[in-house]
């Protein structure tokens, strides 16, 4: 096989040599720049003007008052968070189940679309794919409704079939043991399908040369597999994964809340569910940006963390 | 050069943007015009309210073009849809635009808008309304922030809470209504054991109960706990779970799961869930809110008869020590008018002299049930709501939601359409229970610890009485608990409570 | 795939086997979907009698009776349907258009693009400072409030962009030599091989679109505008006991109801993938970035 990615960001371009002066370069590059441009007013319009919302981390901001009117605090707001007696148990929790679903639900669409991808009768394809998208529209509401109807010990269908098998129940709704199985299954259930899109767009851009290429040298399935498709989609599994290190300590707030019970809240105190109830229903608007600036610190420092181990290991970053 | 050339652009764009909106803008102001020719004097308000219909009554709604006519006012309504009004609400209270009439929750956004000179302050205006005058004293309490009041609340009933009871069961085992907790508990051990749907098998239990607290919280109150706060020995308040009414509460409801007469499973019980097994017949007893029987009952059987009514209800039992209940709140937000809206105590008088007329029989006549001979008929005394019937949805386009500005005061005057027998009763029950509500003392009281980190501390508590009643934890590990709730700020939260008491009670 | 080669015993029982796991597995995801069709066509009897079903004892029209009968969901579903097709197409052309651009290393301070691009995915400015500069912009109430604060995801430029990467240079090259400006490249050459991504982007803001209520809630105040998203949102939290007793003035709404505006909300979105799913066919980029 020959070596699949070309690093593109760092090859030289024929006309863009070192030479041209940046006027040059400008002049040259109109075009391009009017195409960057209608984008770019739109990150600094929509993004970047309401940015000065970050600053309430460090007022007492009070929405009648307004911005100018609300007292300056400085970092109480981030000492409050560290000094809360459940910060390190927030913080765990939200580590690990962050990291769960870093290895466990990031993959599923991968290892689900290369499985579509050996499937050669189009018509069935076609039919798992459109079939498979669908638990993305079902809210979690309806996710955690169903989650009881067949968890439940009292007559739930897989714990009727587990206790003819077994001869015992498992209290998956109320053990904190199996709280984040049951969170990382949800996810696979209702995200995994959709996920799959955008690795299968990657994969149409294989041609058949390749895999005939693959198969004269005398590949098998799983080593085409491996040197075709896999490579194929690296690049957006690797870009994925980096950008996906910047929303590293988000958890879908609905999911959790809705699944969190008396019984196994020790492990399901995340800080979405934290923010939830500091900022909207106790309207602590700096708190709860002070505590969305903490996670985006982390997910900075873990941004360029992967970015810095992907570059060491040869991958394409983009940036 | 990129610079200027970006700000220019970036102008340019953003009067393109703005540029999109002028038609809808000039309309807007039209209709201000059009409406302002009607009579000098007429009174012009907007209100902020939230809707659940899918289609609230509009401007041309005959029946809010009558309530303009009695109020001499026009009123420009600004429903929001109920899903988030929170964020609408504080997204408001930055814009600065605000509406002569908010609907508010004593949520922290209204109570720090409140204390930075938002909304009026009407405790010395009240008085000087024939119906608002005659506000309820405990609810009016509820509603005020540092003792003031800074809302006209919506009234809604205070002695709501009770249960429903299968009454075919109680018949078959020849049992009377429980009235005492030793009854009740009777009650559900009888149909758990003694097969009250003589089907021969073991099929029922006593009483089901979901994830939703509620049912706790009023049972303890029938034990004799108090309504969240309490006064202890030294007459300072004290939190409902440090009395001994509270631990005997505990002690009765770990027997009741014990003895398998709760469901096994209530503590991840989906609400949602949660009147299945009463339909399905398999739990007999189910305590909520009053009403929820005859929801409940006509899933049993889509419009039953008193033939085939199956359930029953009681307010409340009574306990070791005495008949008590827990109350709701009384209402459910309030009218806040805003000052900078409102400029003037002329213009306040005025508004609130609106509201008052808000409450006039004509007037909630309109808001519920609309105008007679266009939305219902009135037949032999007997309300018929004809545009409801047969899927008729002039009702809902015309009439729904203009209840959402009401306040009831002093009371709900308004004709309804004609009851069931059990939708009666649970109107009796809940006037009854209202001799009997347990108030809580600090309900009116505002503790910064507590709207920092109220849910943390609540859940500590509500978590550890499940745990309790489930068995994982026992009375020396909820002790544990009561400490890990003092520790993360409940000691600052009673000190604070007991404090803004006593400022309160000085007041007076 | 094209080329037929001889599959090894291994092989066929992978494929045996992947055919049957693939197929239990879109059992598992269609079943509770089956769930919510079945329901929406049922009495409130039955829905509160059996927790599971999805072939309903009693067939009801009742809750489509109801939502067809008033104008509002149909006009939500209008509005939705112009917000999903307009907000997608100036989404795509601005994705496109700064994804090829930031595309090109070549671009003078391509790099601080890209840092200004990811810089949003990780810290967001919030809802009231969004509300107050939509209010200055002149949007509220209008239809565009719910399309341009959200037209663009920086995590999916981010992968328009490293796709744009991957075409070949040769044909950019030789397109040039033809008297191509980067103008004519983009269109003549990037998008007309970037089909598959058009389409998944086309779907992914689509998607979004048509799911997001929020943005209605914040800055929509006439109802006749609502999206059906909004509806929907706001039957389902009107019988929400998690924060506080169910007001009594409120009628609650049926639960069949519920099922049926959920299916009447999410069955025209879920019809689009099927309609795009073509696109997502093999061989639409050419094969030969990669060799």
């Amino acid at each position: 096989m020959p070596k699949v990615d070309v690093d593109h960001s760092t090859s030289i371009e024929p006309i863009s040599v070192r030479k041209v002066s940046k006027w040059k370069m400008l002049k040259r590059d109109k075009w391009l720049f009017l195409l960057l441009l209608p984008g770019l007013i739109w990150f600094l319009v929509f993004k970047y003007v309401p940015m000065w919302g970050a600053l309430i981390a460090f007022k007492d901001y009070s929405p009648y008052l307004g911005f100018w009117a609300s007292d300056w605090v400085g970092f109480t707001h981030f000492e409050r968070l560290f000094q809360n007696p459940d910060f390190y148990r927030i913080l765990k929790n939200t580590l690990i189940l962050a990291f769960y679903e870093t290895i466990f639900v990031f993959p599923a669409p991968i290892i689900l679309a290369l499985m579509l991808n050996e499937i050669r009768f189009t018509k069935y394809k076609r039919i798992i794919q459109t079939v498979i998208y669908i638990p993305n529209f079902m809210s979690w509401v309806i996710v955690a409704s169903l989650s009881y109807v067949f968890l439940t010990t009292s007559g739930g269908a897989v714990n009727v079939i587990i206790e003819s098998l077994t001869g015992q129940t498992f209290n998956f709704l109320s053990s904190p043991e199996w709280f984040r199985s049951m969170i990382i299954g949800q996810q696979i259930w209702k995200d995994a399908g959709f996920g799959t899109i955008i690795f299968l767009a990657a994969l149409s851009g294989v041609s058949s040369e390749q895999y005939e290429a693959a198969i004269v040298d005398g590949a098998g399935r799983f080593r085409r597999m491996w040197h075709v498709t896999l490579p194929a989609i690296r690049n957006v599994i690797v870009i994925l994964l980096i950008l996906r290190m910047g929303n590293f300590l988000d958890q879908g707030f609905q999911q959790i809340y809705l699944m969190t019970n008396s019984l196994n809240r020790s492990v399901a105190d995340v800080f979405d569910v934290y923010i939830y109830f500091s900022g909207i229903t106790q309207g602590a608007f700096s708190h709860s940006t002070a505590v969305g600036l903490f996670k985006g610190v982390v997910g900075i420092i873990l941004i360029l963390s992967t970015r810095y181990i992907a570059k060491r290991l040869n991958q394409e970053t983009l940036f | 050069m990129k610079k200027t050339s970006l700000g220019i652009s970036l102008g340019l764009f953003v009067f393109l943007l703005a540029g999109c909106n002028n038609d809808s803008n000039s309309e807007a102001n039209a209709d201000a015009d059009s409406n302002s020719d009607g009579g000098e004097e007429r009174l012009s308000v907007s209100i902020m309210a939230p809707s659940f219909a899918a289609e609230p009554a509009g401007e041309d709604s005959p029946a809010l073009q009558a309530i303009e006519e009695y109020t001499n006012t026009d009123i420009d309504l600004q429903f929001v849809a109920n899903a988030n009004y929170e964020d609408r609400f504080n997204v408001t209270l930055a814009s600065g635009e605000f509406p002569e009439i908010m609907v508010a929750n004593k949520e922290p956004s209204f109570i720090n808008a409140a204390r930075d000179g938002a909304f009026w302050d009407l405790t010395d205006h009240l008085d000087d309304y024939e119906n608002l005058s005659q506000a309820n004293e405990i609810v009016l309490n509820n509603t005020t922030i540092d003792g003031r009041i800074y809302g006209v609340y919506r009234a809604r009933p205070l002695g709501r809470n009770g249960a429903a009871i299968n009454k075919q069961w109680l018949d078959n085992l020849g049992l009377e209504m429980p009235e005492t907790i030793e009854e009740f508990h009777e009650v559900l051990r009888a149909f758990t054991n003694d097969d009250p749907n003589q089907s021969g098998k073991d099929d029922t239990y006593g009483m089901v109960v979901s994830e939703w607290e509620g049912p706790w919280n009023t049972m303890q109150v029938w034990m004799g706990a108090p309504n969240q706060w309490g006064f202890d020995e030294n007459n300072k308040l004290a939190p409902d779970f440090t009395f001994d009414e509270y631990r005997e509460a505990l002690v009765f409801f770990k027997e009741l799961y014990d003895e398998g007469l709760v469901n096994e499973d209530f503590a991840v019980m989906d609400s949602g869930q949660w009147t299945e097994p009463l339909v399905n017949q398999e739990a007999g007893v189910f305590v909520d809110v009053l009403d929820a029987a005859n929801r409940i009952q006509n899933q049993i059987t889509e419009g039953y008869t008193e033939e085939n009514q199956i359930l029953d209800v009681f307010g409340a039992v009574e306990g070791p020590h005495g008949l008590h209940t827990l109350p709701t709140a009384g209402y459910a937000g309030m009218l806040a008018i805003s000052k900078t809206a409102v400029e003037t105590e002329e213009e306040l008088k005025r508004v609130l002299q609106f509201l008052d007329d808000l409450n006039d029989e004509e007037v909630q006549n309109l808001a519920y049930i609309g105008v007679e001979g266009v939305h219902h008929e009135i037949v032999d005394g007997v309300l018929d709501i004809t545009s409801q019937a047969d899927g008729g949805t002039k009702f809902e386009s015309e009439v729904s939601d203009l209840n959402q500005f009401q306040m009831a005061i002093p009371e709900e005057n308004f004709m309804e359409q004609p009851q069931t027998a059990l939708q009666e009763k649970a109107a009796a029950l809940m006037e009854e229970n209202m001799e009997f509500v347990v108030a809580n003392p600090a309900e009116p009281l505002i503790s910064p610890t507590y709207t920092e980190r109220g849910q943390q501390l609540d859940n500590i508590i509500d978590d550890a009485r499940i745990q309790y009643i489930v068995g994982q934890i026992d009375d020396a590990e909820f002790d544990a608990e009561i400490e890990r709730w003092m520790g993360a700020g409940g000691t600052e939260y009673i000190a604070e409570i007991n404090q803004a008491y006593e400022e309160s009670q000085a007041a007076e | 795939m094209v080329v037929k080669s001889h599959n090894t015993p291994l092989g066929r029982v992978f494929d045996v086997f992947n055919y049957i796991i693939l197929a239990i597995i879109a059992l598992a995801m269609i079943v509770p979907f089956f769930y919510v069709i079945a329901g929406s066509f049922s009495t409130e009897s039955e829905l509160a009698r059996r927790a599971f079903f999805i072939i309903p004892e009693t067939f009801s029209l009742n809750a489509y009776k109801y939502i067809f009968s008033t104008p509002t969901f149909i006009r939500g579903i209008g509005v939705s349907v112009f917000v999903t097709i307009a907000g997608t197409l100036i989404s795509l052309s601005l994705t496109l258009t700064m994804g090829y651009a930031l595309s090109k290393s070549r671009l003078i301070g391509h790099k601080w693009y890209i840092y200004i691009v990811i810089f949003t995915i990780i810290f967001q400015g919030g809802m009231i400072p969004t509300y107050l500069l939509i209010r200055d912009l002149g949007l509220l109430n209008s239809l565009w409030a719910l399309i341009l604060p959200i037209a663009m995801n920086p995590m999916w430029l981010i992968i328009v962009i490293s796709f744009f990467r991957n075409i070949p240079k040769e044909l950019e090259e030789s397109a040039r030599i033809d008297g191509c400006t980067d103008l004519g490249v983009f269109w003549k050459i990037a998008l007309p091989l970037s089909k598959p991504i058009i389409a998944t982007f086309a779907l992914f803001y689509a998607v979004q679109y048509w799911g997001d209520y929020f943005n209605a809630l914040l800055y929509i105040s006439d109802n006749s505008k609502y999206p059906v998203m909004l509806l929907l949102q706001n039957i389902m939290t009107m019988a929400d006991t998690q924060f506080g007793e169910v007001d009594t003035l409120v009628e609650q709404p049926d639960e069949s109801l519920k099922l049926a505006v959920i299916v009447v909300a999410t069955v025209p979105i879920m019809l689009v993938y099927p309609f795009l799913q073509k696109h997502f066919a093999k061989g639409m980029m050419l094969g030969s970035v990669k060799g």
